[in-house]
């Protein structure tokens, strides 16, 4: 960065140049004051600002009809995942018609950078990343979410179910 | 010796070599599912097409024997096109679960579509839907959809094992392999079908979901479950050991291993190792440092002569012994140095494939090191010395795998009469934690965690290296030999990072930017 010093007589003419500035000051004063909807800032904890529907925020799991995971644990978030934040625990499921499910979902949410690679990668919608995020916490505050957070914390009321129909595809042969 | 021409290149091979073989010698990229070097040629995936000048129509190389002369060529675009279709086909009934499919990440599906396919699929009919999660027996499970019937497994059961278990049932689109009526897939080397199975039908119920394999590192050894010594190549990441699969050794095992030696990388995992070294005072337990402990013990070695013994197993490496055994000779001046044998009655058993009975690696290599250093004990000098009391302090270099020593118990309550017992073991054991008196436990490395050499039950000398640290305070033998006797441990560290420092197996940087695994995989 060069620094260039105009040293010429006008410059010292610095007054106009200060109520220039102060004008500019005094009229977002007045219309702030005159206008209130107009004004850039908000009074963050009491008013919030709305993101677009696409915003990325934390993960949610999504869950099939019966309220069981989509989430077929076959780790391409974990893989993709490009902050290494995912930890992913498989295991045989009981039901036949699932064979492989995660009995262990982890997301760091501290590690994670809300790229959305995981969503990306996932080949049955089971993971997205939702408009929520405001998530502070005090000390000693839990940021390792499990399954149970993911999937099934209580503003998610049960669970989002996808609108891809595991049935609708098999019979369509997907 | 014939002379042929594959893809422009002169090749020699010996008559009765078919031309898939040839390529393989020669080196060159040929895509395959049903043939496999250490079986007969079925000739049913009609994968490996193969153009020979002079012959109009594309043949299969893995039963073409190469004559004269001949010239072969599979870059054409004729050839390309009817890889392209033949897997086309292969792929009609195959399901797309390849997230949940174990096989993923080394399938040979994905390989050859990968190299030779990327078209995209004509076929509009339903799939047809077969046996998912079939359990064959104990060790195997079978998903008939994923399944492209390259027989592998049936001729392996066939020709190898000799059990005859499997075979392929139904006609046309419905055929399975499966099960022949009131027979499971039970026998003590079933785990292959799975290693030779090109794609994901048959998986290992013991490695099923535990890892997807591209997070797996692989490095080779030698099987220490048996005197057989099967080259392996084993399964590791920072979270442990996950599978131990063979490696070709036309002297050793062939193309095989046994599902006994598929179990070894378990006692070497975390959970059931020794972390640190635990001396028994008068006030219990307390734990030290695996090398402090050792260097506790050289004091009570240094006056100790003849009164000190060491039992020894045939579970380490010939280095290692080597240098115990010089220790104990030469600076602690005691000879009384004694071979645990586990299972002597079947010893000398053999099953005629590749099981032994002498369930340790290297029991050749403990009796030549034995027999230079002029040593010839019997177990009962041992007993007598202990319950005189001539013997007091006995260092004992427990067995690495436990569950071959079906005396191990005995042999710790045995031992544990002497006045002073320092245990050098890998695993934790229950056994040896429930001892009262002077006992001194040191975790030592597994085999996974050294370099060394094992001479397996012919004779024949295998070196193998070090895979991974997986307690990284534990001490070698050796290095627990050089820490009894009162010497220091010396860090190889002056000259590390001098450019003639380098191992003689050292791979070029060029070679290991690739990853390896990708490219063993085009041989499945």
């Amino acid at each position: 960065m060069s620094v260039v010093q105009n040293n010429s007589q006008i410059s010292k003419w610095y007054i106009p140049g200060i109520l220039g500035g102060l004008g500019t000051t005094m009229k977002h004063l007045l219309t702030n004051l005159l206008n209130r909807k107009k004004m850039m800032t908000l009074n963050y904890p009491e008013e919030k600002y709305e993101y677009s529907p696409r915003f990325k925020g934390n993960h949610v799991l999504t869950v099939k009809k019966d309220g069981s995971l989509r989430c077929t644990a076959c780790m391409l978030c974990a893989t993709n995942c490009p902050a290494e934040c995912i930890t992913i625990k498989a295991a045989e499921s009981d039901d036949p018609s699932v064979e492989k499910f995660p009995i262990n979902y982890e997301i760091d949410m501290l590690r994670c950078v809300f790229c959305g690679y995981c969503e990306e990668a996932c080949p049955v919608d089971a993971i997205r990343l939702g408009p929520e995020w405001q998530t502070p916490g005090v000390n000693g505050a839990n940021f390792i979410y499990d399954i149970n957070h993911l999937a099934y914390r209580p503003n998610l009321k049960g669970g989002i179910q996808t609108h891809v129909d595991d049935e609708e595809r098999h019979k369509a042969g997907i | 010796m014939l002379k042929c021409t594959i893809n422009g290149k002169e090749v020699e091979v010996k008559p009765g070599t078919s031309i898939i073989e040839a390529m393989m010698q020669s080196g060159d990229r040929i895509a395959h599912y049903c043939w496999h070097p250490g079986l007969s040629v079925a000739g049913v995936c009609r994968l490996c097409m193969v153009e020979v000048e002079g012959n109009p129509r594309v043949q299969i190389a893995c039963n073409t024997a190469v004559t004269e002369g001949m010239k072969i060529n599979n870059t054409s675009e004729k050839v390309k096109d009817a890889v392209k279709w033949g897997l086309d086909f292969h792929l009609i009934n195959h399901p797309l679960d390849c997230p949940i499919c174990d096989q993923a990440g080394e399938c040979g599906l994905q390989d050859q579509y990968m190299e030779y396919g990327k078209y995209d699929p004509e076929m509009a009919e339903p799939k047809q839907k077969k046996h998912k999660v079939v359990d064959l027996g104990p060790t195997v499970v079978l998903d008939s959809e994923r399944c492209i019937l390259c027989s592998r497994c049936v001729r392996f059961t066939e020709e190898v094992s000799k059990t005859n278990e499997l075979g392929i049932f139904n006609r046309g689109d419905r055929s399975e392999i499966g099960c022949v009526d009131g027979v499971k897939l039970d026998n003590k080397y079933s785990l292959n079908t799975v290693d030779i199975c090109p794609v994901g039908a048959l998986t290992s119920k013991d490695f099923r979901f535990r890892q997807r394999v591209w997070y797996l590192k692989d490095s080779e050894s030698i099987c220490t479950g048996c005197s057989t010594g099967c080259n392996v190549k084993v399964y590791f990441n920072k979270e442990g050991m996950f599978r131990v699969k063979p490696v070709y050794n036309e002297q050793v095992n062939g193309h095989w291993m046994c599902d006994e030696g598929r179990d070894i990388y378990k006692f070497v995992n975390k959970e059931h190792r020794l972390l640190k070294a635990k001396v028994r005072g008068s006030a219990g337990w307390t734990e030290m440092a695996p090398g402090a402990a050792a260097k506790a013990v050289s004091e009570a070695l240094k006056t100790a002569g003849e009164s000190a013994a060491l039992v020894l197993t045939a579970q380490y490496t010939v280095e290692e012994f080597e240098a115990l055994v010089a220790t104990f000779v030469n600076e602690i001046k005691s000879k009384k140095i004694f071979f645990w044998i586990n299972n002597k009655e079947s010893f000398e058993a053999f099953d005629g494939l590749l099981l032994r009975g002498d369930k340790n690696p290297n029991t050749k290599g403990l009796l030549k090191v034995l027999e230079k250093h002029g040593i010839n004990t019997q177990w009962s000098d041992l007993t007598a010395g202990i319950s005189s009391g001539s013997i007091k302090t006995v260092v004992v270099a427990g067995p690495e795998n436990m569950a071959v020593f079906p005396d191990f118990d005995a042999k710790v309550a045995e031992l544990s009469k002497a006045a002073n017992l320092v245990w050098l073991q890998a695993g934790k054991s229950a056994a040896l934690e429930s001892l009262t008196g002077n006992v001194t436990l040191i975790p030592v490395k597994t085999f996974v965690e050294k370099d060394g050499t094992f001479i397996n039950h012919a004779g024949l000398e295998q070196k193998f290296k070090k895979a991974t640290t997986v307690v990284s305070e534990a001490l070698t033998l050796t290095e627990a030999a050089l820490l009894m006797s009162g010497k220091n441990l010396v860090i190889p560290g002056a000259n590390e990072f001098v450019a003639t420092n380098t191992r003689a197996d050292q791979v070029a940087l060029e070679a290991r930017k690739k990853n390896e695994f990708v490219f063993k995989r085009g041989s499945l």
